[in-house]
């Protein structure tokens, strides 16, 4: 009997949500198939690619990454030729200094610093805090007060905080807000849904339903975007249908295969390598799973993972 | 599988506020009840309005579009057993948000409505009858496959098809309700869809009573596949329990709010 090819279409999108602004804004969403099933249906969907930029510059970064910051002194210069790197779409900075178990940056200085790398940089921006969620909660209200008009995405309204955080950058102040959860299907719809009752509109919610390095519980990731993406699709759950976010660098750049210095490990290789590996192997199986947007720390990673992208979409 | 799919019953002739507003053509009570049957979770409205055999295919046009134009063309179940009045409103009906229920066929005289399904593209109610009330399953299942026929023989994607086992009164017809069931398991096994008049089930029972027996005959019904129903979405307990089936039945994704959605 001949194979008679059935395509799988659905009555439903993934919502698409646009950050930044003018010509250099980027709409993030859009799905009408799983990902990357062109054989299904024709669609627009390009999954987008942000770097990460820390507010602690690159000192502590991989010799490779430096290497490309080359002379680059302030974080807003970094975000510069952080959006000059082949293949990305915005910038993330990401607060890791504000940790008030680190650093502890002050609300005032990360400020000054968001506001410097705005004026720096084009393209959209992504804020991601300290994974504090109470002085990420006042964080945000001061920064997106600042950014007011930029359009900004926010990384995240977790459980905790996102009455806090929903109220500051959604409704005040006009930015897309992130809704964080830890890897259970059932707490991200919840998130979505009380930030859609707080006020802030579906077209302005970005779902990151967790993240992890490949082998570090990955599967049980994969499997929360599979059943997210199918019930967002084939079920219409309009409680789904936000477009997915992974901040895969802050991950993949912290496990063993990534940091081990290769004196420890002389059988393993050079860590920067396994890093970019980590990194690119990571935010690919994201990207099958339903995430439309990944962020990545390495030059070579986003070539590597934009190239993908535009060879199998084309 | 998708969700449960209710039509709100509550625009219909019966009621004697509807049944003024549709011979003055008062938009008011008609809105209204279409607000809160829509506001309570209803996903098709469903427009009874008589015979109507000497206006009913401009009260039809009326009524579509009044709905359509309010509700941002909410999808309607166009009820009536005047035919053509039915087909009036098919032609002013806009169907971005869903096709039109026809409401509805039977094995009997009004096998022919199948044939304007298939000519307008329509979801046809299909009542597993001819004359009155079938006797058993067996003509049940009989005039189950003669509409099933004709609607595939014009076409017809037999999804679009969605039969009726008729939901009969408990009190009166108690020995038949598991019967009913059984049919619903028998139609769900083929792989199509159904769909019931679950009020029928509650008829002349006291009133605190009908949420609670309509529920637990809905639970039950569920579970041996039912998709849809012609019901009162404004019974909170009814929709409560509906919802939660759906979510037991991995229809949907539970939350916590999921009351709330």
């Amino acid at each position: 009997m001949p194979f008679k090819r059935t395509p799988q279409t659905f009555n439903s999108s993934i919502k698409t949500v646009k950050i930044g602004t003018g010509d250099h804004a980027v709409e993030l969403g859009g799905a009408t198939t799983f990902p990357f099933y062109t054989f299904d249906s024709q669609s627009n969907w390009v999954p987008k690619i942000g770097v990460e930029v820390s507010d602690l510059g690159v000192g502590h970064w991989p010799a490779g990454i430096r290497e490309y910051y080359d002379c680059a002194g302030s974080v807003a210069e970094i975000a510069r030729k952080a959006s000059q790197v082949k293949g990305a779409d915005f910038v993330c900075l990401h607060f890791e200094g504000a940790d008030p178990n680190g650093h502890d940056r002050s609300a005032e200085e990360c400020v000054q610093i968001a506001c410097e790398v705005a004026e720096a940089v084009e393209v959209p921006l992504v804020i991601a805090g300290s994974k504090n969620t109470e002085k990420d909660a006042h964080l945000f209200e001061k920064i997106a007060r600042a950014l007011h008009g930029r359009n900004a995405l926010f990384l995240s309204a977790k459980e905790e905080n996102y009455k806090a955080v929903g109220a500051a950058v959604g409704l005040a102040y006009g930015h897309k807000v992130g809704a964080e959860s830890s890897v259970d299907i059932n707490l991200a719809k919840q998130l979505n849904i009380l930030l859609n009752q707080l006020g802030v509109s579906t077209e302005s919610i970005v779902m990151d339903p967790g993240s992890a390095a490949a082998g570090y519980g990955f599967e049980y990731l994969v499997s929360t975007m599979d059943r997210v993406r199918s019930a967002a699709l084939s079920q219409n759950d309009a409680m789904l249908q936000m477009p997915i976010i992974t901040p895969v660098s802050f991950e993949t750049w912290n496990v063993k295969e990534s940091v081990l210095p290769e004196e420890d490990m002389p059988q393993w290789g050079p860590a920067e390598e396994r890093g970019v590996h980590m990194e690119v192997v990571t935010a690919v199986a994201c990207l099958a799973s339903g995430s439309d947007a990944v962020i990545l720390r390495h030059p070579r990673s986003i070539e590597t993972v934009s190239s993908l992208i535009r060879a199998l979409l084309g | 599988m998708g969700k449960f799919i209710v039509i709100g019953e509550r625009i219909h002739c019966i009621s004697p506020v509807i049944r003024k507003a549709l011979s003055e053509r008062d938009p008011g009570p008609i809105l209204r009840r279409a607000k809160e049957q829509i506001e309570a979770g209803a996903q098709y409205i469903d427009v009874n309005i008589g015979p109507a055999e000497s206006d009913g295919e401009e009260l039809m046009q009326w009524i579509v579009k009044l709905l359509q134009e309010n509700f941002d063309n909410v999808p309607l179940s166009l009820d009536t057993v005047n035919s053509k009045a039915i087909e009036a409103g098919l032609k002013v009906y806009d169907r971005s948000k869903g096709k039109p229920i026809i409401n509805s066929a039977n094995a009997g005289d009004r096998i022919t409505n199948i044939d304007m399904a298939a000519e307008y593209d329509a979801i046809v109610l299909a009542l597993c009858s001819k004359e009155g009330i079938p006797a058993d399953n067996d003509e049940r299942m009989l005039y189950c496959q003669e509409m099933l026929e004709r609607g595939m023989s014009l076409g017809m994607d037999p999804m679009d098809m969605w039969f009726d086992p008729l939901f009969l009164v408990i009190k009166g017809m108690q020995d038949k309700q598991t019967e009913v069931l059984e049919a619903i398991n028998l139609i769900s096994q083929m792989g199509l869809n159904t769909t019931g008049g679950l009020s029928n089930v509650s008829n002349g029972m006291p009133k605190h009573i009908r949420p609670i027996m309509d529920s637990a005959m809905i639970a039950m019904a569920m579970q041996c596949g039912l998709t849809s129903a012609i019901a009162n979405p404004c019974d909170q307990r009814l929709m409560e329990t509906i919802k939660s089936c759906d979510i037991i039945k991995n229809n949907t994704l539970y939350a916590d709010s999921y009351l709330e959605l």
